[in-house]
């Protein structure tokens, strides 16, 4: 916290200036043409451990296909998904294949040798780069029409306690990792505890003032003329409190549940609680960009609510030839699926403030995860399932590619916000620039 | 015999009251026509006018009111250049604000804590509800070496004087394998001083590092990734304290050497690897510092105080309530030894919060009081924690924790304990002090002198006497010496940290040693150097030898006065300064008041009149008359400690000339006391009445942030004699102060008026 040298930075300390600035920031801009004003959000979701292919992948390509069970919550979104196989992670160097899976997922580039070993492969440390969301993110912080107050926010849910290559998908540069806030409480914290402040702090100004009063009642004359001066600096901040609740953000501050300890068998509640502040988040444009990372690369997550007592990882490596693990795996994978689908029904349900339609409208959730399939541990064909219309991609298909490096998916994410870039990460995977077939 | 220092106050304030004297008729006029109405010095009169002759009006607009309605029954009896004398005598005698603080009798005004007071105060006030940390004397860190890279199979467990380690591919300890080994160092980090610190991780090995935070890692370097082998991080700390610290490593197989140092860069000195002295083996717990910046305290008397509330200062005393309230709610199971679901969280919290704010506001509560901070707040809300964050707020918000003695009652035995626990420690009475209030047991003079000397030995108080030190001798100046690289190519920004740490620890040999002696202090003929301190100042040490007391001629060195940095931070880049060192011991030393310089002078470059030594330009420079009435006393002062460079090394001849360390000083009551270099002046200062009068007056109010006349007119003369009698000692002094002040209201020459 730096030092507040007037009222106005007072304010701003406290959170108001910020909810204010949504009004200012969303006057048009007359010099720009409309798709260039149009509010875009990306939102990426991460769950680990690979999938389960046959119970994934549609079989037809094209706009006429058929969910299949680990995507079939989506559909009341068909129209809005589009499936995209045949996508590859191809960053190879130091990690094993969980590690390069998620810390080149989103950067896209080789991790640093270092000291952490994994199960086979060579030790490695952080990635050498940032990832593809915080590179939007400082673009967007830069252009006063589409900066916010966060500029992204980092959602986790059950990410383990421990900072390592494989805990950490974003990263803000090389060896940056930035640390997802897994606990709803502290979120809250992060986007409405100066609010909450405030709350506090105006309700108990008047008994402060009563305090002074009778305090400086009873002081000597010499003595009194320090207190009355304070009295006074008292009754300025109220009024200044009172003055910055008039323009007082315009949707409610959520309510969490209170008490839901950060345990294996309350994921489910996390990751709602976690939507819903996200949500929150782009109702009162807090952030335009958002990544979930709902446990960790090799997350041992035990889905006890669905009847598997096995952690996921574990179940991840039994072979294809074991129905009943696969079996267990497609309910792992479709009840992630089905986390994606709350948040798209959400954004669907909620009008684009200041704007038309949907704020699915305006956002496009990636759901991804760092292995193709988790016996193999291969990184050909990484899940890759967008929803929504944010990033003005041609939605409703099912689409293959023939084995295409991930930079490229990367670059068209780049494009579809508004910010095209010639190569992201390591610029050999970036060849032919962002996957046309998507637009 | 000598003028008391009182008579030498008044003689001093004469000078200001010069002008009042140039209008002897307005003084006349208002004994003639003014004084049956508003009293013989404006004061007023209670059947006339009983309001004193006080206001804020210019002496323009109070000439014309007095010219347009003053006498009342005949405005005209005084008009024209009567009445602008008499207006004029009224302005400076005691109407303007100004006069009317030249003619305040000195008081313990109403202040509030001062930051460094807060901050302290805002710690112990956490601290009440976590088990306390007892200083010992053991130093270093309590380490394990483990044999496995997981912390497991510990195989040694010694005590380490310092993590600074590059084990290469050896064992690190015996039986712990080469190969992949992980070790755990524990305990406390010391800090010495208030401020900044940059804490330095060094490691070729994973390693993750906790400070004064068990949860979270200050740095976390588990991952090893690339070339990266230096993690900083900095930190804000209060001194005086230990702070939790916790350090683990592992080596993989990958790795084949393991190197690693754990290192701070402290407050005013460069970095270095972590001291034994600053490390102890025993963890205790967790310390909440507030890190809201305030705006600085008044320090325009020489002292910090709390004097002035400003809007920077109640927005940083809000941020710093409302920073407090988030920790605690953040840490309210651990601190009040309940869970939110438990039974009996609202009587914990209820508990909890009437200890907090009797802590806070340093007494009990009276019923009122308790159901306005405490009850009503549980009462109005469902969820005890928004209660709780309710309470916190009210109360570091309230007059009662911000101000010192601010209860509305009368001076009692619980500001007693107030007074000595922020005398020595900057910060609120503990629980014995507070024990002895409860019982009765703070009442006589003698019984305040055993809290006293009981509290002497915390490391806060030593904390607050460095500091003390370090503002008589401007020691904060020294922070970014620089000296010509030509002239001193060896003198560098390490040395003048090894100057520092010199300085630090003669003062404390002095200070709390045996003796304590003042007049040790400015002639002890010893000096603590290292191998590279010694080199430099011509002693002769191993280059390598560490931190040790050396003896040193006594004809070259003597004392504080003449201590290489002193001289080096009394000095121009590549000069000495005479004028600098001469203000000083005006100053800082002989207690003198010096005007500022009536006309700005730019010193004279040396390279522009080479052929003169300093002592010349500075004669050259300051010859005018107008200089003259300060510079003959400071000149002749600075040029006896001509003998030290830029560099504070001692010399014999400059520019080919010999050193002309003459000097002299005439004393208040007019003698000439003449020197011949530094030895001699710290004999004269030793002994000097002047110097005692001035080091109390400075102890006082740096311990108790008021005037010293505030405690009575006698108190200057009767510490003096007091320091005198106990043999200058300085520990006596600060105990007799702390007990004096604490025993004297310094409240009652004002009486609270009516209105």
């Amino acid at each position: 916290m730096s030092f507040a040298s007037d009222r106005r930075a007072f304010l701003r300390h406290l959170g108001i200036g910020a909810a204010a600035a949504p009004f200012v920031l969303n006057l048009p801009s007359l010099g720009l043409a409309a798709e260039g004003t149009r509010k875009r959000r990306m939102v990426v979701v991460f769950s680990p451990n690979g999938i389960v292919p046959k119970n994934f992948w549609p079989d037809a390509q094209g706009e006429d296909f058929r969910l299949k069970e680990i995507l079939a919550p989506l559909e009341p979104f068909k129209k809005d998904t589009l499936i995209l196989r045949g996508i590859s992670d191809k960053i190879r160097g130091d990690g094993d294949s969980h590690m390069r899976g998620i810390g080149c997922l989103l950067t896209g580039v080789e991790l640093f040798p270092g000291n952490i070993q994994g199960g086979s492969h060579t030790p490695a440390g952080w990635s050498t780069g940032i990832s593809i969301d915080q590179e939007l993110k400082n673009r967007l912080q830069k252009d006063a029409a589409s900066r916010t107050r966060f500029g992204s926010l980092e959602f986790g849910a059950m990410v383990p306690d421990r900072a390592d290559t494989w805990t950490r998908m974003v990263y803000a540069g090389a060896n940056k990792p930035i640390a997802p806030v897994d606990d709803p409480y502290q979120m809250f914290q992060k986007l409405y505890g100066q609010m909450k402040d405030r709350e506090t702090l105006n309700s108990v100004l008047d008994d402060v003032r009563d305090d002074l009063a009778k305090v400086s009642s009873l002081a000597s004359s010499d003595d009194r003329r320090l207190l009355e001066e304070h009295a006074e600096l008292v009754r300025g901040m109220e009024q200044e409190l009172q003055n910055a609740g008039r323009t007082e953000l315009d949707h409610p501050v959520p309510q969490l549940e209170p008490g839901v300890k950060e345990e294996n068998n309350n994921l489910p509640r996390i990751c709602k609680m976690q939507i819903d502040l996200m949500v929150n988040s782009f109702l009162a444009d807090f952030t335009r960009i958002a990544t979930l990372q709902i446990t960790n690369s090799v997350g041992q997550a035990r889905m006890t609510w669905l009847g598997i007592e096995e952690g996921h990882h574990g179940l991840s490596h039994k072979p294809d030839s074991d129905d009943e693990s696969q079996n267990k795996l497609t309910k792992i994978n479709r009840w992630y699926c089905e986390q994606v689908a709350y948040l798209a029904q959400r954004l669907a349900a909620t009008p684009e403030p200041g704007g038309d339609g949907s704020m699915l409208d305006h956002t496009t959730i990636m759901w991804t995860n760092e292995l193709g399939q988790g016996n193999s541990h291969t990184l050909d064909n990484i899940p890759f399932v967008l929803v929504g219309q944010g990033l003005g991609f041609r939605m409703g298909r099912s689409l293959k590619f023939n084995n295409v490096p991930h930079n490229r998916l990367l670059l068209s994410l780049a494009a579809g916000m508004g910010h095209p870039l010639d190569s992201f990460g390591n610029a050999d995977y970036c060849g032919d620039g962002p996957l046309g077939e998507l637009v | 015999m000598k003028p008391s220092f009182l008579a030498l106050l008044i003689a001093l304030a004469g000078v200001a009251f010069n002008s009042v004297h140039a209008a002897p008729d307005g003084a006349k006029i208002f004994t003639a026509q003014c004084a049956e109405c508003h009293g013989p010095r404006g004061e007023g009169v209670p059947d006339a006018t009983p309001n004193p002759l006080h206001g804020n009006r210019p002496l323009s607009g109070l000439t014309k009111y007095i010219v347009e309605k003053m006498p009342e029954d005949s405005p005209q009896d005084c008009a024209g250049e009567e009445a602008q004398a008499v207006a004029q005598y009224i302005y400076e005698a005691f109407y303007s604000p100004a006069a009317q603080v030249r003619n305040k009798k000195p008081r313990v005004d109403l202040a509030r804590l001062t930051v460094n007071e807060y901050r302290h105060a805002v710690a112990d006030l956490v601290g009440t509800f976590r088990p306390p940390l007892k200083p010992d004397d053991q130093r270093g860190l309590r380490a394990e070496y483990f044999n496995n890279p997981k912390l497991g199979d510990r195989k040694v467990e010694r005590v380490d004087q310092q993590v600074d380690f590059d084990f290469g591919e050896n064992e690190a300890a015996p039986g712990v394998g080469q190969e992949d080994f992980s070790t755990r160092w524990d305990g406390s980090l010391i800090a010495p001083a208030s401020g900044e610190y940059e804490i330095v991780l060094q490691t070729s090995i994973g390693a993750r590092l906790w400070l004064n935070n068990n949860e979270l890692p200050l740095i976390d370097a588990w991952v090893r990734s690339g070339d990266s082998s230096q993690y900083r991080k900095t930190v804000f700390l209060l001194g005086g304290r230990a702070y939790p610290l916790r350090l683990e490593a592992f080596k993989s197989k990958r790795e084949k050497t393991a190197a690693i140092s754990l290192h701070w860069k402290r407050p005013h000195y460069i970095e270095e690897a972590i001291p034994a002295e600053f490390l102890a083996p025993r963890r205790g717990s967790e310390i909440f510092v507030v890190s809201t910046p305030f705006p600085p305290d008044d320090r325009s008397m020489g002292y910090e105080r709390g004097d002035s509330v400003s809007a920077a200062w109640d927005e940083a005393a809000t941020f710093a309530a409302l920073e407090t309230a988030g920790y605690i709610a953040a840490h309210l199971d651990q601190l009040t030894g309940s869970r939110s679901d438990s039974e009996d969280r609202r009587a914990k919290l209820h508990d909890f919060a009437v200890r907090f704010v009797q802590r806070a506001f340093r007494r009990p509560l009276s019923e009122d009081q308790r159901k306005f901070f405490i009850d009503r707040q549980f009462d109005a809300s469902d969820d005890p924690a928004v209660a709780m964050k309710r309470i916190v707020l009210l109360t570091l918000k309230s007059p009662r924790f911000l101000y010192h003695e601010a209860h509305g009652g009368k001076f009692d035995a619980f500001d007693r304990a107030s007074r000595i626990s922020f005398a020595l420690c900057d910060t609120l009475p503990d629980a014995p002090l507070l024990a002895a209030v409860a019982n009765g047991q703070l009442e006589t003079r003698q019984q305040v002198l055993a809290q006293v000397r009981r509290l002497l030995d915390d490391p806060r108080t030593h904390r607050k006497i460095d500091e003390f030190f370090h503002y008589w001798l401007d020691l904060e100046r020294v922070n970014n010496v620089s000296k010509a690289n030509d002239l001193y190519p060896e003198f560098n920004e390490q040395m003048v940290s090894d100057l520092r740490k010199s300085l630090d620890l003669f003062v404390h040999d002095i200070v709390w040693g045996e003796q304590s002696d003042f007049r040790q202090l400015l002639s002890a003929e010893f000096l603590y150097v290292n191998g590279r301190l010694a080199k430099f100042y011509g002693i002769e040490l191993p280059e390598d030898a560490p931190f040790q007391k050396v003896p040193v001629d006594g004809q070259q060195r003597a004392g504080v006065l003449s201590h290489p940095l002193l001289m080096t931070s009394l000095a121009y880049h590549a000069a000495s300064s005479p004028i600098h060192r001469g203000v000083f011991l005006a100053r800082n030393i002989l207690g003198r008041r010096l005007r500022p310089p009536p006309i700005a002078v730019a010193p004279t470059s040396p390279d522009l009149k080479p052929d003169l030594t300093t002592r010349e330009r500075v004669v050259e420079q300051t010859r005018a008359q107008v200089c003259m009435s300060c510079h003959q006393m400071i000149n002749p002062l600075g040029f006896s400690l001509e003998n030290y460079d830029a560099v504070g090394r001692y010399r014999n001849v400059e520019n080919d000339k010999p050193i002309d360390a003459s000097g002299e000083y005439e004393t208040l009551d007019a003698q000439r006391i003449e020197f011949q270099g530094a030895k001699d002046l710290a004999k004269f200062v030793a002994n000097s009445e002047e110097a005692h009068s001035a080091f109390v007056e400075r102890m006082l109010q740096h311990v108790v942030r008021h005037p010293i006349l505030a405690y009575g007119a006698e108190q200057p003369e009767r510490l003096r004699e007091h320091f005198s009698s106990s043999g200058y000692s300085i520990r006596e002094l600060l105990v007799e102060i702390v007990t004096t002040t604490a025993m004297s209201s310094g409240k009652s020459p004002t009486v609270a008026s009516a209105n």
